[in-house]
Parts: C-alpha cells; sequence; structure tokens
C-alpha cells in the first residue's frame, strides 16, 4: 500500500462557527492506481490533494505514506519525505517565469543534492523523452499552454517519484492539449507504473482513471 | 546551486530594472557620502593623534575664581613652567609655547611665518617628524631654528639648508639665527603647527617677564612621569598655587568671589592632549565637546539609514510579485535556508555593487567635498585599516541586517498561501510605516536644522554690530617698517584721495582678516580695592572715526597729544561704576593714572556668540600697531581698494597686502557655522531625496496593488478627486506623523545650539511649520504623479487586468 488516510477531518474556526473542509475521510491508494478526484467547487478535492500531497495540515486523523505516519512527522522530514516521494502538476503549472525549460527541470534536482554532471544527464533524458530538446532554451512565456503543462509534468516527474499529484492539469488547456496531457498520464501509469492522483472536472478527463472518488461538501459520496 | 542563484538573482534584478536602478543609485549615494562624512569625521576626531607620548601630554590650564564665578584659560606666566617642573613632582618634560607670526629674512626674501616659540622638549614631548639633522641639535642653542620643508622652499627655494643663517625680526630689530633642523611636512591634525620653530627665550617679551607672574601670554604643556597620574598631579600643586598666586587669592576674597566646591580660589588643572582640539575655556571650566565629529558621523549614519530603509521597504513590497516562485519553490523542496541564502544573496550584490560604486563616488567627489566643507581630512585616512575594516563592517552588518530582513520574510512563507499569491497583512505595513515615518522625520529634523541655522547666520551677517562694516577695510601691517612710521606714511600717500575718508590703525582685527589670526589681550588692575578686568586695545588717535564709532559721553583723543588719555566703553563704564565716570582715572600705567576722556556706545568688537565685555582704547608709542583700518566712500569701493593695496605695496615692497572689507571679516568668523549649515543642508537634501525615492517607488507599488480596488470604486462612481485623496492619505498621514514627532526632537537640539550664542534668533514656530509644509508637499509632489494617473486610468483596463 502506497498510503492511507484514516478518519481525515480539517476545519477552518469562522465567525464562532466550524467549517469543515474535510470530514472523515477515509482512502486507502495501492501503488500504480490511477485516482481521478471529482466533485463541484468548494467541495475539497484541492484541499485534499494538498493534504496528501503534504503541503497543508489536517486537523484529525491519521496518515501513513509508504508505513510513515505523516501526522506524527515534524515539518523537516516531512517536506523530505514529500520531496522523495511526490510530483506534483498545476492547473496554472506553475513554472518558473525567469528560467529556460531546461533549468525549470534542473531545479528540483537541485534541492536535492545530485551532482552536477547527474543532473545534466537527467534534465538531457527527460528532455529527450518529452521531445522538447528543441525547446530547451526558451523561456515559459514562449511556450504554448500545452507545451508549458508538459514541461511542468516533466519536471514533476524528473525525480522518479511514486506519487504524482495532479490538481486540474488540463484546466488551462484546450481540448486537443488536454487529450495529449491526459494520454502522457495513461502511458506513465501504464508503463511505469507511477501512481497518479488527479483531481477534475471533466468526466472524460477522470474516466482515464481506475477509480473515481466524488466529493461534496468535505465528506466523499 | 550557487550559479543557479546568481543567474536568477540577475535575471530578476534584470528584469526589475527601474527597481535596481532605483536601489543601487540610492544606496550608492548613501555610501559615498556616508564615506565622505566619516572621512571628515574620523578626521577630526584624529587631532594629536600621531604624539607617540600622547597619552601622557597634558596642558596645563588654570581656574579662578571670580565675583562673576569661575574663569578658566590656558595663559601662563613666563616663570611658570621652570617653576612647576622644579617645585612639582611629576613632571619628566615640559615645554612653554607661544604661537605667533614672524618677519623671517633671508637676504632680499622676506616673509611671514608661523611661528613657535618653544622649550628645547617641544621636539622630544611631540611628535613632529624631522627629516634632516635628526641626529643634530635641535634647539640646542638660542640661536637655533627648526623650518619646516615648506617653509625652507619657500625662503631658500631648496631644503638642504642646515647651518645656514637667516634674520628674525623681533623687537623691531633684525636677530641672526641659524638652521638647525629641517621638519618634514606636518600632519594636517594638529593645532600645533608651524612653519618656523625659535626658542621660546628669544620671543619678543620674554626679556621683560622673565621674573613677573602677572603677565600670562602662553601655553605651557607637560609630559608626566609614567606612575604619576593627572589627579594626583593636581592635587599635589595646591601648595605651589598658594604660594606664588598669594595676591591673586587674596585680591579675589577681597571682591567677593565664592570659592569652589573644594574651598579653593585658583587651581592648576591638566587638560588631556587629545581633549585639545575639542575643548573651550568659555563657560568657565574646561568643556570637552567631540559633537562637531559626532554630528558629521550622525548624519552620515542617518543617510544610510534612509537608504536602507528604502531597500527593506521596496523588497517587501515587491515580494508580492515572487511568491508564484516561493512557493513553487517550496513544493520542489527547497528548505527555508535555501530561499534565505536566494534572496539575501540577491541583497548582497545589490550591497556590494553599490558600496564599490560608493567607494569610486567618494573618490570622485574628494576634492570637492574637502574644499567645500574646508576640511583637511586626506584620502589617506581613507587607506587606514582602521576605517577599512569599519567600513567592511559596517557594509557586512548592512547587508545581513538590511539584506536579511526581508530574505527571512520571505522564506517564512507557507508554501499553500505563497502559491496562491496572497499575502497575508499581518503587521507586515505596520513595519512598513513605522520605518517611513522614521525616514521622514530624519529629513524634517533635518530641514529644521537648515531653516534655523541659516537663520542664526543670517541674522548675524545683518545684525548691526556697532561699527561701519561695509566702507571699512583693514590689513595687517607685517613689514619691516616701524608701525608708527608705516601708519603716518600711508595717510600722507592716501591723503590726495577724495574717495578715502579715514586712515588708523590698532594693534587687533575685526573679525577674522586674510591673515586668519585671531588674539585677545587681557587686562587687570586693582581699583578702589576692586579687580577690574577688562579687554585692552592699543589705538591710533583717529581709531573711532575711522570704524564709525558713536560716544555716549565725553570726547574722542584730540590728536597725538592726548596719549595719556584713555577712552572707555559703556560696560567698562558699568563695571567701574562710577557717578562721574569722565573724572575718574585709571591705574592702567604704574608709573601714572590715566584719566578718562570720554565714554564709547557698546560695540561687538567679538563674536555674536560672546556677550559685550569691557573695552579699554590706549594710545601708546611703546606699544606697536599690528593692523591699519582705511574707511573708503561708498562710490568706487573696488577702485579705493586697490588706491590702498597700491600706497601699501610702495611703502612695503617685500610685504604681502592682505587686505580685505570688515563684513569679509565678519563673514570668516562664522566657517564654522557655514560649513556645519552646508553639511545639514546637503544632509537635508540627500535625505530627502532619497525617501523620495522610496516613496515613490511605494507609491508605485501600491497604486500597481490596488488597481483592481481603483478600477471598482470607479465603476460604482468614485470622483478622481476622491480616489487620488484615498490613495494619497494614507502617505500623508505618515508625513504628518513623522513632523508630530521630529519636530520636538529638532526643537531640542536646536535650543541647545543656539544657547552657544549670546546673540541669537527666536526659535519660533515658523521654522517648524514651514519644515512641516515642505515636507507635506514635496511627498504630495512625489506620490501625486502616480496616484492622479492611476485615478484617472479607465477602469475596463484596470478590471480587465485582473
Amino acid at each position: 500500500m502506497l498510503l492511507q488516510l484514516k478518519n481525515i477531518f480539517k476545519w477552518v474556526n469562522s465567525g464562532g462557527q466550524r467549517i469543515f473542509l474535510l470530514k472523515d475521510i477515509n482512502l486507502e491508494v495501492e501503488e500504480g492506481e490511477f485516482i481521478s478526484v471529482m466533485g463541484p467547487s468548494g467541495s475539497g478535492k484541492s484541499t485534499l490533494l494538498n493534504v496528501i500531497g503534504m503541503l497543508d495540515t489536517f486537523d484529525e486523523g491519521e496518515y501513513n505514506f509508504l508505513d510513515e505516519s505523516v501526522h506524527t512527522l515534524k515539518e523537516k522530514h516531512r517536506s523530505n519525505l514529500y520531496k522523495e516521494y511526490i510530483g506534483f502538476v498545476f492547473q496554472s503549472y506553475h513554472l518558473l517565469d525567469d528560467l529556460t525549460v531546461q533549468e525549470n527541470l534542473e531545479m528540483p534536482l537541485l534541492y536535492k543534492k545530485f551532482k552536477g554532471s547527474e543532473r545534466k544527464a537527467m534534465v538531457a533524458d527527460m528532455l529527450d523523452r518529452f521531445n522538447i530538446v528543441g525547446k530547451k532554451d526558451l523561456f515559459p512565456a514562449q511556450l504554448s499552454g500545452g507545451q508549458q503543462q508538459l514541461v511542468g509534468v516533466a519536471r514533476a516527474l524528473i525525480a522518479n517519484p511514486k506519487l504524482i499529484l495532479a490538481d486540474e492539469p488540463t484546466g488551462n488547456l484546450n481540448s486537443q492539449q488536454s487529450e495529449e496531457i491526459m494520454q502522457l498520464f495513461k502511458k506513465l501509469n501504464k508503463e511505469e507504473g507511477v501512481t497518479i492522483i488527479q483531481v477534475t472536472h471533466s468526466e472524460k478527463n477522470a474516466a482515464y482513471g481506475s477509480r473515481i472518488i466524488n466529493l461534496l461538501d468535505g465528506r466523499k459520496v | 546551486m550557487l550559479k543557479n542563484y546568481l543567474k536568477i538573482a540577475w535575471r530578476n534584478l534584470w528584469k526589475d530594472k527601474s527597481f535596481t536602478t532605483i536601489n543601487v543609485v540610492g544606496l550608492t549615494t548613501a555610501f559615498g557620502v556616508a564615506i565622505l562624512l566619516a572621512t571628515a569625521g574620523f578626521y577630526e576626531l584624529s587631532y594629536e593623534n600621531f604624539h607617540e607620548n600622547r597619552e601622557k601630554i597634558y596642558g596645563v590650564y588654570i581656574v579662578q575664581q571670580t565675583e562673576d564665578g569661575s574663569e578658566a584659560g590656558i595663559s601662563q606666566p613666563t616663570p611658570f613652567a621652570e617653576a612647576l617642573k622644579t617645585e612639582v613632582p611629576g613632571i619628566a618634560k615640559t615645554t612653554r609655547l607661544l604661537e605667533d607670526v614672524s618677519l623671517i629674512i633671508n637676504g632680499e626674501k622676506e616673509l611671514m611665518l608661523n611661528a613657535n616659540w618653544v622649550d628645547k622638549d617641544f621636539f622630544t614631548m611631540f611628535s613632529f617628524p624631522l627629516e634632516k639633522g635628526v641626529n643634530g641639535n635641535i634647539l640646542e642653542n638660542l640661536g637655533d631654528v627648526v623650518l619646516t620643508k615648506e617653509a625652507a622652499n619657500k625662503l631658500f627655494g631648496r631644503t638642504d639648508v642646515i647651518g645656514q643663517n637667516i634674520n628674525v625680526l623681533i623687537n623691531g630689530k633684525q636677530e641672526p639665527f641659524t638652521v638647525g633642523a629641517i621638519a618634514k611636512d606636518l600632519p594636517k591634525n594638529t593645532n600645533m603647527g608651524f612653519e618656523i620653530a625659535l626658542r621660546f627665550e628669544r620671543n619678543p617679551e620674554y626679556l621683560d617677564t622673565k621674573e613677573t607672574w602677572n603677565e600670562q601670554y602662553h601655553s605651557v604643556y607637560v609630559e608626566l612621569e609614567d606612575n604619576v597620574t593627572a589627579a594626583q598631579f593636581e592635587e599635589n600643586t595646591n601648595s605651589f598655587v598658594n604660594l606664588h598666586y598669594k595676591d591673586v587669592i587674596e585680591n579675589a576674597k577681597n571682591s567677593g568671589a565664592s570659592p569652589n566646591e573644594e574651598g579653593l580660589y585658583r587651581q592648576i588643572k591638566l587638560l588631556p592632549l587629545r581633549d585639545k582640539h575639542f575643548t573651550s575655556f568659555r563657560k568657565g571650566y574646561a568643556e570637552v565637546s567631540r559633537s562637531v565629529p559626532y554630528l558629521i558621523m550622525g548624519v552620515a549614519f542617518l543617510i544610510l539609514f534612509i537608504a536602507c530603509v528604502n531597500y527593506v521597504n521596496m523588497s517587501l513590497a515587491k515580494s508580492s510579485q515572487r511568491l508564484k516562485e516561493i512557493g513553487m519553490r517550496k513544493t520542489l523542496g527547497a528548505k527555508r535556508k535555501h530561499l534565505f541564502f536566494q534572496f539575501w544573496g540577491e541583497s548582497f550584490l545589490i550591497f556590494m555593487a553599490s558600496a564599490i560604486m560608493g567607494v569610486l563616488l567618494s573618490l570622485l567627489l574628494f576634492d570637492d567635498f574637502k574644499t567645500a566643507f574646508s576640511t583637511q581630512a586626506s584620502i589617506d585616512t581613507l587607506t587606514t585599516p582602521l576605517f577599512w575594516s569599519l567600513s567592511f563592517t559596517i557594509v557586512l552588518l548592512v547587508t545581513l541586517s538590511v539584506g536579511g530582513y526581508p530574505a527571512l520574510v520571505l522564506s517564512k512563507l507557507g508554501t499553500i498561501q505563497s502559491l496562491k499569491g496572497k499575502l497575508e497583512s499581518n503587521g507586515k505595513n505596520r513595519l512598513r510605516d513605522l520605518l517611513m515615518v522614521v525616514q521622514f522625520g530624519i529629513a524634517i529634523l533635518l530641514i529644521t536644522g537648515t531653516l534655523v541655522l541659516r537663520g542664526q547666520i543670517e541674522y548675524m551677517r545683518n545684525k548691526d554690530l556697532g561699527y561701519d562694516k561695509a566702507h571699512v577695510l583693514s590689513f595687517p601691517l607685517n613689514g619691516k617698517k616701524e608701525s608708527y612710521a608705516l601708519l603716518n606714511l600711508l595717510k600722507d600717500e592716501l591723503r590726495g584721495n577724495p574717495d578715502i575718508l579715514e586712515v588708523s590703525g590698532a594693534d587687533n582685527n575685526l573679525g577674522r582678516g586674510k591673515d586668519g589670526s585671531r588674539s585677545s589681550s587681557v587686562i587687570g588692575f586693582d581699583y578702589k580695592g576692586k579687580i577690574i578686568r577688562t579687554n585692552f586695545l592699543v589705538v591710533d588717535p583717529d581709531y573711532v572715526p575711522t570704524l564709525g564709532l558713536e560716544m555716549a559721553l565725553g570726547r574722542n583723543f584730540n590728536g597725538i597729544g592726548d596719549s595719556i588719555g584713555i577712552l572707555i566703553n559703556e560696560k567698562m563704564a558699568e563695571q567701574l561704576g562710577e557717578e562721574n565716570i569722565l573724572s575718574a582715572s585709571l591705574p592702567i600705567d604704574s608709573d601714572e593714572t590715566s584719566p578718562i576722556l570720554g565714554v564709547i556706545k557698546d560695540y561687538h568688537f567679538e563674536d555674536l556668540d560672546k556677550a559685550i565685555e569691557p573695552i579699554t582704547f590706549y594710545m601708546s608709542k611703546d606699544l606697536p600697531l599690528t593692523y591699519a583700518y582705511v574707511k573708503v566712500a561708498s562710490s568706487n569701493m573696488a577702485n579705493s581698494f586697490e588706491a590702498v593695496e597700491n600706497a601699501y605695496k610702495k611703502l612695503e615692497p617685500n610685504a604681502d597686502f592682505l587686505g580685505s572689507f570688515l563684513d569679509e571679516n565678519v563673514d570668516r568668523t562664522f566657517r564654522s557655522e557655514k560649513s556645519m549649515a552646508l553639511l545639514i543642508t546637503s544632509g537635508a537634501l540627500i535625505a530627502i531625496i532619497l525617501s523620495c525615492i522610496g516613496l515613490f517607488a511605494m507609491s508605485i507599488l501600491v497604486v500597481t496593488q490596488r488597481t483592481k480596488e481603483i478600477g471598482i470604486r470607479k465603476v460604482i462612481g468614485a470622483s478622481v478627486a476622491n480616489i487620488t485623496f484615498i490613495l494619497t492619505k494614507d502617505f500623508l498621514k505618515l508625513v504628518l506623523f513623522a513632523f508630530l514627532i521630529a519636530s520636538p526632537i529638532a526643537w531640542w537640539f536646536l535650543k541647545k545650539w543656539l544657547e552657544n550664542y549670546e546673540y541669537r534668533i527666536d526659535l519660533s514656530w515658523a521654522f517648524f511649520a514651514v519644515s512641516g509644509i515642505l515636507a507635506v508637499a514635496i511627498a504630495f509632489l512625489t506620490i501625486g504623479t502616480r496616484t492622479i494617473g492611476a485615478a484617472m486610468a479607465n477602469p475596463v483596463k484596470s478590471l480587465r487586468t485582473e
């Protein structure tokens, strides 16, 4: 088992009332799964993804990731954990505007103490795999949305994570670009065994996954 | 990793060219100005610090109780030094020092040189480096002199002149001397500089005053033995004082003076050599104040502070643009320390670049700075290891704190929060506001200082001093001829000229002439059981009409024949307290008494920081005149000046003519006030400019951040004026707040400063009002352009950008 959420609660206090963002979430994810999280706006999809990605905390419950109990870990260990095993893909790509494609890909490696030659090799390999060698010296602003997201996925994959978390990865893309990115996810999942959890609004995209989780007002339905 | 940081730092700086430029320009200016000012400050503080024995050397001064409180002074009588050394234990070495200007003659060459009449030990106590004749006899014989290299060049045109003979004019006679040693060019940071040093025993007063204890005209320095402290020594001098000043103490008791806290009427005190440059005896005790160098360094610090505030504020305000990057980097595994070093590194780049350019800027402006502020500070001060290590530490500290603070704030932000691009505004603006209040407070402080300083200087320039300073010129009688004969020749020479109204002479100048020398002479005598002290001026009978002084009572001298009589001023008359003052006569000369011929109205013969003191005019052929005064008609003043110059050159072809009008002389007396005013004014100007740069940048950022709000308000129906007001009000509030804080501080400092002047302007509220209005107006103009522009923009456009 890759990860397990047990009775996760998350809330904020507003005007003396407790508003639940996540309510009693139980979830088990096996390695190699491709899960789609669906639900209307404000149902807690992104919050759930952030909790799984350890970017956000929760108020109650247990979270085990690869036999480590995340809820007892300190911030430092937590960040080491997600740094090593999790890659993120965002709706608005979040590439750094000041860095070229190549440099954007290299950045996660910089924080993981790879040697210069190793980094180069890994970046070159990734450029090759995604067919963007010709674009390596361009800046994000010079790429189309689909290409930017391609770089975003490549960046998430470069450190060989076990889990990819994608928050509406095709939300800013047109249908053809969406199709391409979803095909890419499917291929990664099938051929390389990467576990993927994606948040999406679209039934069509959700269908690429092996399992669908529906959320409403912070609850699993 | 480092390469990556450098790369992204560089690109970030490059992308925000305007911010980078503003920061670099501001910091460069601040560093440059701070370096210049610090040089001047360090130079001031370095006075007399090149003497190796400086810790053991003291100046000897006297504190005397009189009926008007205590008086202090450094003048001593001729036998004092030797008696002190033999009678009081603890002195290793001692020297007398009379600083004077003497006419030195080498064949055809005649030069007025700054002369130090000193004892033999002068050169072993003080570390004035000698170049030639080092092993020879330095002032061993009464006929030896020490010349500086520069003086030797002026006199001989070369410096290998050991053993050469020169003549010195002493009491009107040329006396031969031999050059025994050549001194290297003297350090500028000393108050004991000279061009020629001669034995004290040869000075013009020596023979007449050898055994006299009541004529005090020179200073005395002592070097204490290793195991003796100044306090111990002072204690030991009490019996010495009681022995040698019995009469003085007796007189003080009789005239109603009260003893000091230790029950004494007269005391010998020691002033450490390092304090000499910073000491004033005006208040009746040795007041040591290093406020001038500290003020200079304070201004340097304030300017640096303002530039740093700009940097912190802009970095924090700009951080919202980098939130996405921060969040992304955190998601990708960056730790806090990674981000801290990244942002700090960017600051470091900017600071180092600015510091280096600041150094270059200061080198570039050094000469202009020296002239403008009349400081002797040299570039050498910049190269001392102490200065370098200190400035390096300061730059590093500034970089650490100023660059580190925004870096710390940015690296602490939460991941999700920064990814969403939203900053919580929890007190961060409070820091910004505080910094801006301090910044504008400093600017307002300096503006007020500028206004008051300039006001006082204008007041002193325009004040009626009681004599005609516009139409009278004075010059030193610096030739070989006997002064009275020379003055008569001058009168004959100028008689035919209708523009020359009066010619006269005296033994002192008014204000500070081109020769730069100033002196005062005070006598005291016993009159009807009371000690009377008065300033003493030897004059020519035409002195009163030449200067346009007014008579209050009696008459002026009636020509040369009146030489027994004297004139006194109103203050003196008041001190004498005689009912019929014109029938009184005073024992000025020990042989006979001098009748008072008339009373002149009080006039300011000294600077305006002093109250008018008693003065007595005296005519005597025995005491030489040293300055000539010429009154000219108000037309053709330039021609008249030239006529006087030509006449003097004809009579004394070898001497320099150093004439100037008295109003120029008076202006010269507030040289220090003027350079202080210049310092504060430039400081204020730079402070204002830097603060405005910061304010301008902040207004740009605030307008950008509130674009959406502005758009919505406009759509709802707000007017341009309304929106401008909303955007401007926050900043103006800060400036007003700064005004409220800075004004009392400025008031306190300026009140203290003005108390130095006996004649001063009122510290009126108008000064503060003007500086406050000025600050608000400048601030409004700075932010107004931006805010009005934003308020007038089409709301559809601003809403679309969101």
